[in-house]
């Protein structure tokens, strides 16, 4: 922003002098004075009419004397000599930023980018005719920044969306010298709003940069209908198109999942879809129908396989984040036998609308004597083969209650209940003497996705403690959204429950909740009962007591009316199917503005959205890509955050450090976020970690359409009365008119008020001598 | 969803691994069906006092349920009552009123969910049935019972009982009677005297005789007790749809 003083000075200075009303002189008084002067010459003249004798002339023109010197001694007029100057008009340009300026601005791939040309017009801009010239940055998702001129195309054109709309009311709200005309410097690839359908107050032009775009093929746009729900088909129509000249015939487009690493660190992802894109005039719309299997965000990869020549490969794929909701949750529950706590966790599971409960309980086995033949038993085969391995992924979660693996033919398929669980599927493994080490877990692939370890047994050793206890709650435990509702019936005060499994130290970044009070794991840690964890893209719950009916029938329960268990249990399927109420942090990644998503090549920032603890605060995060880096350089993001926060959410925390850009690479990324007291996380009363999944592309939006629009531009240009020119014919904005300010101003009376009063009774005096010999009255 | 083959190979499983059984009993016995005895309305014990021990032995002899060997007697007013949500209320003649300590605590075991069997041990005078519903009705004074229809979950939870009705010692009427909240059923009212045909002495005989047809009739009637049981435990397990297929089948090819 330039000093007023130095603008001011660019003016021209001029003198004027003129007759003015004494200060303070009300114009209507000023105008009852000249109004009662007009009526007494009317009624003067009405009165000659009458009177045929007397010396008309005389009397009019004293009469006329004595009304004008009248209103003189009302007005009392002064002598105004003001200095003055011609300012010249302040013009605004608002120089596109956003991410599609990094594009060439010719045909030739190689060709200047956009955001230089853009750059260019600026310098001219500034120089040309207009004076005083204020340039801002127009490609925040809204509002208006400082234009920066350093650095490559792509930082310099970090925007992630360009809203001329908005940013015009921001030059409002910032500035209290309004513009005389705005310009607006672009390629068109701008969001408009109402700045097309109306004129929004001064003047609007536009430069127009960019006259072709390179050969390309593009995922131009990805669209959806409604909200996509878990095991639902959702129709995605997906629009591509070649241009440029680039020649096109069937492309193949490809729909993958991208989900979180596998423990070994692998990318992994899943095809979910592919299809067959026809370009006719330059562009297909399919449509193809994806089914995701698993609610929260999910991160999506739509890509097309692009024909040689294609100029900007970046927009070959889009990345979508897509929430997904659940319509009703799918539940498989296994039980190795019926006793009453698989009675209580069936009731509950059936009593609530939106679980869809598939039961399979273990009701006889080989040594039991029915003493009836098969046709006259109510019994079923139990179909392990078909559940696990062509169901098994229409579940969102499955829960084992004290079931063995062995006898049941459970063991060949634990791998792919393993896999189920990293690729997005939840666990709940419920203790009893038939589970977790004794159930042949221990050394099996569920170990690996079970938040616990299991201990291997030696066939002297017991499974299981058979004692009575009461649970501690850890430290996390108090006050986490799992177990909240479960804390506001029972407070501090849990049940005492008949004996638990006997299980190890957590692991792999799992969170005890509940321990024992007496027994500890052999590293001397007191002995988890109930534990969480995040593995892979799913979920995991080991609660190894086998009584948690106590919390729905027994005498304790009866002091809740057994609202205790259905508050313990929806909290830890809430937990495992990630419903936002059980999430104790949100985030997501951003621009570093804060006002648009995260752009690859652009800083970046981790907005908390929602957090547990309100005012100082220390956030912990991890930030993992779900597929291989396609970093550039300078390109990168802490792996670990270690951050004091303070204030309420939303809450932007930079991403940039010492040896971290900060900038964001291209591609999918896993969020994990705990958020505690400042000094101490293990005293944080939640500090559950949170997982969710983030996508920042190169492009975006921006690019899904590379060609410069210089119809929009006109558009809005002419709604708002302005012109539109090319880079090299700026000569052609009419330079809008100065503006004229006072600078200096002596103001002097012509006569003293008593003169102008004394003048006004002589000339009545004189009138009155006149018609009184005239015979009037 | 199931075919032969997975079902072979799954019991293939089942019978190497039957010689590793490992029922538990200490961890895991706390929710062992348990077909407690209620002592209410000037009831003493059961009226059939090895029954309930006889059925906890069926249960778990034909059942991969866990059972208690030796169910405990307990007064209405007991806290313990609420150890697990199964009673077993049997008498032969005619009932006090049940006191408000008592009514408050069947109350309770009802409203927790808990279900309660009332046994005529005496169908043929009926007056521990009939007071039994008179008490009852006191402390669940907003529910009426209703015959259990023929369709009900309860005659299939094991046992494909043909055909569906309650048995017991004395065949009686075909139906049984129930007050039913929530679509669970809470209260079952049988005329039958299954106590007596579960009753078994020391030495493995049976106690009493059972009429019409003998053997047969107890075998129905213990069948009967382990479906109670399995609902007890179960609900309305063999209601899903996963079974629905198998049971009709097996339902068509019925004698």
């Amino acid at each position: 922003m330039q000093p007023a003083a130095q603008t001011v000075a660019r003016g021209v200075e001029s003198i004027r002098t003129s007759l003015v009303p004494a200060e303070g002189m009300s114009t209507s008084l000023v105008v009852a004075a000249v109004v009662v002067a007009l009526a007494g010459l009317v009624l003067l003249v009405i009165e000659l009419r009458r009177a045929r004798e007397a010396p008309r002339m005389l009397v009019v023109s004293t009469g006329v004397l004595a009304a004008l010197t009248l209103v003189l001694a009302v007005m009392r007029p002064h002598k105004l000599r003001a200095r003055e100057i011609n300012v010249a008009p302040r013009v605004v340009v608002l120089v596109d930023r956003s991410r599609s300026m990094a594009l060439s601005s010719t045909a030739d791939p190689e060709g200047r980018p956009r955001i230089d040309v853009a750059q260019e017009v600026v310098e001219k801009l500034r120089k040309g005719p207009f004076g005083r010239v204020d340039v801002f940055a127009l490609g925040a998702t809204s509002g208006v920044r400082e234009h920066a001129g350093g650095g490559t195309p792509l930082s310099r054109a970090d925007g992630a969306a360009s809203d001329v709309a908005s940013a015009i009311r921001a030059l409002g709200d910032r500035h209290d010298d309004p513009p005389a005309a705005i310009i607006v410097v672009s390629d068109g690839r701008i969001e408009v709003g109402d700045v097309a359908e109306r004129k929004i107050g001064p003047t609007l032009h536009a430069v127009a940069v960019g006259e072709a775009s390179p050969p390309d093929a593009a995922i131009r746009a990805v669209r959806f209908a409604g909200t996509a729900v878990a095991h639902q088909a959702l129709p995605l129509q997906i629009e591509v198109a070649c241009t440029g000249g680039l020649p096109c015939g069937d492309l193949t487009v490809t729909v993958r999942e991208l989900r979180e690493r596998d423990p070994e660190g692998k990318p992994s992802s899943d095809v979910l879809v592919t299809g067959t894109a026809t370009i006719k005039d330059g562009s297909a719309l399919i449509e193809l129908p994806v089914t995701l299997e698993r609610a929260g965000t999910r991160a999506l990869e739509i890509s097309v396989g692009a024909p040689k020549g294609d100029a900007i490969p970046e927009n070959d794929r889009r990345l979508l984040s897509i929430d997904v909701a659940r319509e009703r949750v799918r539940v498989l529950h296994i039980a190795g036998r019926p006793t009453y706590d698989v009675r209580a966790l069936r009731t509950w599971l059936k009593s609530d609308a939106a679980i869809d409960v598939v039961s399979f309980f273990i009701l006889r086995t080989p040594g039991d004597e029915v003493n009836a033949p098969d046709d006259e038993l109510a019994l079923i085969p139990f179909p392990v083969r078909e559940l696990f391995t062509e169901h098994l992924h229409t579940f969102d979660a499955v829960l084992f209650q004290d079931f063995d693996a062995e006898p049941y033919g459970l063991t060949p398929h634990l791998p792919a209940i393993a896999q189920y669980v990293k690729k997005g599927g939840g666990l709940v493994h419920v203790g009893g003497p038939n589970a977790f080490s004794a159930g042949g877990y221990a050394a099996s692939p569920l170990a690996s996705v079970t938040p616990v370890e299991m201990p291997r047994l030696e066939s002297s050793q017991q499974a299981a403690d058979s004692l009575a206890f009461v649970p501690n709650a850890t430290a996390v435990a108090k006050g986490a959204p799992i177990l909240a509702e479960l804390e506001s019936i029972l407070g501090d005060e849990l049940p005492e429950f008949q004996g638990t499994s006997l299980l190890g130290d957590v692991r792999g970044g799992g969170i005890a909740l509940w321990t024992h009070p007496k027994r500890t794991t052999a590293t001397g840690r007191p002995m988890p009962v109930l534990a969480i964890g995040d593995v892979g893209d799913g979920r995991s719950i080991a609660l190894g007591l086998d009584s948690t009916r106590v919390l729905a029938f027994s005498q304790f329960a009866a002091k809740s009316g057994g609202r205790a268990y259905d508050a313990l249990w929806r909290g830890l399927l809430g937990w495992l199917m990630r419903d936002p109420r059980y999430e104790p942090v949100r985030g997501r990644l951003v621009h570093a503005s804060g006002t648009g998503p995260c752009l690859a090549g652009a800083p970046a920032a981790l907005r908390v959205e929602a957090s547990p603890v309100v005012g100082a605060a220390r956030l912990r995060a991890s930030i993992g890509p779900l597929e291989a880096p396609r970093a550039k350089d300078g390109e990168s993001l802490p792996k670990e955050l270690d951050e004091k926060i303070d204030g309420a959410p939303p809450i932007l925390v930079p991403l940039a450090k010492e040896t971290i850009t900060g900038v964001a690479p291209d591609g999918g990324f896993a969020l994990r976020m705990s958020i505690g007291e400042p000094d101490d996380q293990t005293l944080v009363p939640a500090a559950l970690a949170t997982r969710a999944l983030s996508t920042c592309e190169r492009g975006g939006d921006e690019w899904a359409d590379p060609r410069p629009d210089r119809g929009k531009l006109e558009t809005i240009a002419k709604v708002n009365g302005g012109v539109v020119v090319s880079p090299g014919d700026l000569g052609s904005i009419p330079a809008p008119k100065a503006a004229v300010v006072s600078i200096e101003r002596n103001l002097a009376p012509i006569l003293p008020g008593w003169a102008w009063a004394a003048i006004a009774a002589v000339a009545l005096g004189v009138h009155w001598f006149v018609r009184r010999r005239g015979g009037l009255a | 969803m199931a075919d032969r083959r997975a079902f072979l190979a799954s019991a293939g499983g089942i019978a190497a691994a039957a010689l590793l059984a490992r029922r538990a009993r200490a961890f895991g016995e706390d929710g062992a069906f348990e077909p407690k005895v209620l002592l209410a309305g000037g009831v003493s014990g059961p009226a059939r006092a090895s029954a309930p021990a006889r059925w906890s032995a069926e249960v778990e002899k034909r059942t991969s349920s866990p059972a208690r060997r030796q169910p405990r007697a307990l007064k209405a007013t007991d806290p313990a009552l609420l150890d697990g949500p199964f009673a077993y209320w049997s008498g032969t003649g005619g009932l006090t009123a049940l006191s408000a300590a008592e009514i408050a605590g069947l109350r309770q075991f009802v409203s927790l969910g808990g279900l309660l069997v009332v046994d005529d041990a005496d169908p043929d005078s009926g007056q521990f049935g009939r007071d039994a519903r008179r008490e009852l009705a006191r402390v669940l004074p907003d529910a009426a019972p209703v015959p259990i229809p023929q369709e009900h979950v309860v005659y299939r939870t094991f046992y494909l009982l043909k055909p569906a009705r309650p048995w017991g010692r004395r065949l009686g009427k075909p139906t049984a009677d129930a007050i039913i909240r929530a679509g669970q059923l809470r209260v079952i009212f049988l005329e039958h005297d299954l106590g007596g045909a579960l009753a078994r002495n020391a030495l493995g005989t049976w106690e009493m005789s059972v009429e019409p047809d003998g053997d047969v009739q107890r075998e129905r009637a213990i069948r009967w007790a382990v479906n109670l049981a399995l609902y007890a435990l179960t609900t309305n397990y063999k209601d899903d749809a996963v079974h629905a297929p198998f049971l009709l089948k097996r339902r068509a090819t019925a004698p």
